[in-house]
């Protein structure tokens, strides 16, 4: 893998359209206002970490997306499209089965992620939106996502990188899906967050996005939120988003070129 | 699992593009609700609540246990869904357990708010006995006793009626002994202290069914469903939380306007829960 297929940053930011520059100018200002703590790794409210990602870690599977975003370090292993288990019923569409386990290491505290079957079925409805399922029947794609090391949002890159796996499986989508999500500290909105501030935010508020299609696979929200909040954090996210398509694009096409040389 | 031609099919969405449904609601109408409080009396406080033909049991119960360490001031509130086999024979040993996992999910999500505790349902700190050492630990459950479609909204309906029912058994603590020893604990039998459940709130589930979006679905119509958005709304207006279901992604202006559609329903909608939940408690 070439050096360069490495980090790039996908930060929202202003450039976008002049009505949604101004909203976000008046949302800095807003920030700007009652700011006065800087983030533990140094970034800005609406800075992103770096986004590391690579196709084809595994060599066994489909298709693999391996992706590193700060801490957080994270592998998907597409296998499929294959036989569905027989004791499955018959059907004329696909299955897609998602599986997101964490490694004993991966939390401060051993074997603390417990809660991946919520991980799973979140990440399943994430991506089934974008998957053509009728373009493999009567089989499944099972797509398995593991935690090396969790250092927030996790979720989102774990559903961002296994839309890269299986893109990079060959599997027909959509569009790709790419998730970010926000904190909400009081009036602030913290893009990207650590596990430190996850575990001390007030709300969080996660957009799963297809860039292409514009539109949202999957949101989620905890805390409480007013209207104006929502729409703000939402566009914040899918600004994000799409920027991180891109990245996801990239990399799929360095592994293009890698292979036609 | 709902079986149905396409005929049927046809008749569904054809009645919710004119605004008509099967049973005769409109499209942001709901079905008839109707509430009872205390149909549990080993439980500290229950419901038993009853959207159409989807019928929902509740309980809450209290025990006294230790705070966390990491949140000293705060008491614990564990929310399970329980999906029982008399509601629908698929629900049987493991089949319901991906649905029950989904709502209670989806349920602690809407309840339990963020991290820090903001946009909770129930204080934390409310539940404290003594700090660091005693707190009330409440353990919510739900039970689907007949499934028609619309469970989330109705296990928030009847949860919000359960507490609005809850009672927590005054605690006298003897704080004679040294601080670094256990507190004797006294519950009394005779005093109960109510509960505030004006922060707890409702959820109102949209599907979008063709160009159109409903609520409180039935079992048939979810079927038809491309996708559903269940919006929490507490009284204020706030949004306190929010899930999708099904697969079809939503342009980004729908959500928002699902949204502001589900603020609105939810007002009457509260307005209606706590008009049923006085005439609950007058009956008793």
């Amino acid at each position: 893998m070439s050096a360069q297929a490495g980090t790039g940053t996908y930060s929202p930011a202003a450039a976008s359209g002049d009505k949604r520059r101004e909203r976000r100018e008046e949302l800095r200002r807003h920030l700007a206002e009652d700011a006065d703590w800087p983030r533990a790794d140094g970034r800005s409210f609406h800075d992103c970490r770096p986004a590391f990602m690579q196709t084809g870690p595994t060599t066994a599977a489909s298709g693999s997306a391996y992706a590193e975003f700060g801490k957080t370090k994270v592998i998907v292993s597409v296998f499929g499209p294959r036989e569905s288990k027989k004791a499955m019923m018959y059907s004329d569409v696909g299955r897609l089965n998602c599986n997101v386990s964490y490694t004993t290491f991966a939390t401060p505290v051993r074997g603390q992620g417990a809660d991946n079957k919520e991980y799973s079925s979140m990440l399943h409805k994430a991506l089934e939106g974008a998957v053509m399922l009728h373009t493999f029947p009567k089989t499944t794609v099972d797509v398995f996502a593991l935690v090396l090391e969790s250092g927030g949002s996790d979720l989102p890159i774990i559903i961002s990188c296994a839309s890269l796996a299986l893109a990079d499986a060959g599997i027909m989508m959509y569009d790709l899906v790419t998730s970010v999500s926000v904190s909400c500290f009081g009036k602030n909105i913290i893009i990207d967050p650590t596990s430190d501030e996850e575990a001390w935010q007030d709300g969080s508020l996660m957009v799963a996005f297809m860039p292409a299609r514009k539109e949202i696979t999957q949101l989620t929200l905890t805390g409480e939120w007013s209207d104006g909040k929502i729409t703000n954090a939402v566009e914040l996210c899918m600004d994000a988003c799409s920027k991180l398509g891109e990245i996801l694009r990239d990399r799929l096409k360095d592994t293009a070129t890698l292979t036609n040389e | 699992m709902v079986g149905l031609s396409e005929g049927e099919k046809h008749f569904i969405r054809g009645g919710i593009a004119q605004d008509i449904r099967t049973d005769g609601r409109r499209r942001l109408q709901f079905r008839a609700l109707s509430v009872e409080t205390g149909v549990i009396p080993q439980a500290n406080g229950s419901a038993r609540v009853r959207l159409g033909a989807t019928e929902i049991i509740a309980s809450v119960k209290a025990e006294l246990g230790k705070p966390s360490i990491l949140h000293p001031d705060k008491g614990k509130v564990s929310i399970f869904v329980d999906c029982s086999p008399t509601a629908e024979p698929t629900f049987e040993g493991r089949g319901s357990e991906e649905l029950s996992a989904e709502l209670s999910v989806a349920l602690q999500r809407c309840l339990l708010g963020g991290k820090s505790g903001a946009g909770a349902a129930i204080d934390l700190s409310s539940l404290i006995v003594v700090e660091g050492k005693v707190c009330w630990d409440l353990y919510i459950d739900g039970l689907v006793v007949s499934s028609d479609g619309n469970l989330l909204d109705a296990l928030a309906t009847a949860i919000k009626v359960a507490l609005s029912d809850t009672g927590l058994p005054k605690v006298n603590v003897s704080l004679s002994a040294a601080s670094d020893e256990e507190p004797e604990v006294d519950v009394s039998d005779e005093e109960f202290l109510q509960f505030d459940t004006s922060s707890v709130p409702v959820i109102i589930t949209l599907t979008k069914v063709g160009r159109h979006y409903i609520v409180d679905a039935t079992s048939e119509e979810e079927s038809q469903m491309s996708s559903a958005v269940s919006v929490s709304v507490n009284r204020n207006g706030q949004i306190c939380g929010l899930t999708k279901r099904g697969g079809a992604g939503l342009d980004p202006s729908v959500i928002f306007d699902m949204i502001s559609v589900a603020r609105h329903a939810s007002q009457q909608f509260i307005a209606l829960v706590d008009s049923q939940i006085a005439a609950a408690e007058a009956d008793e």
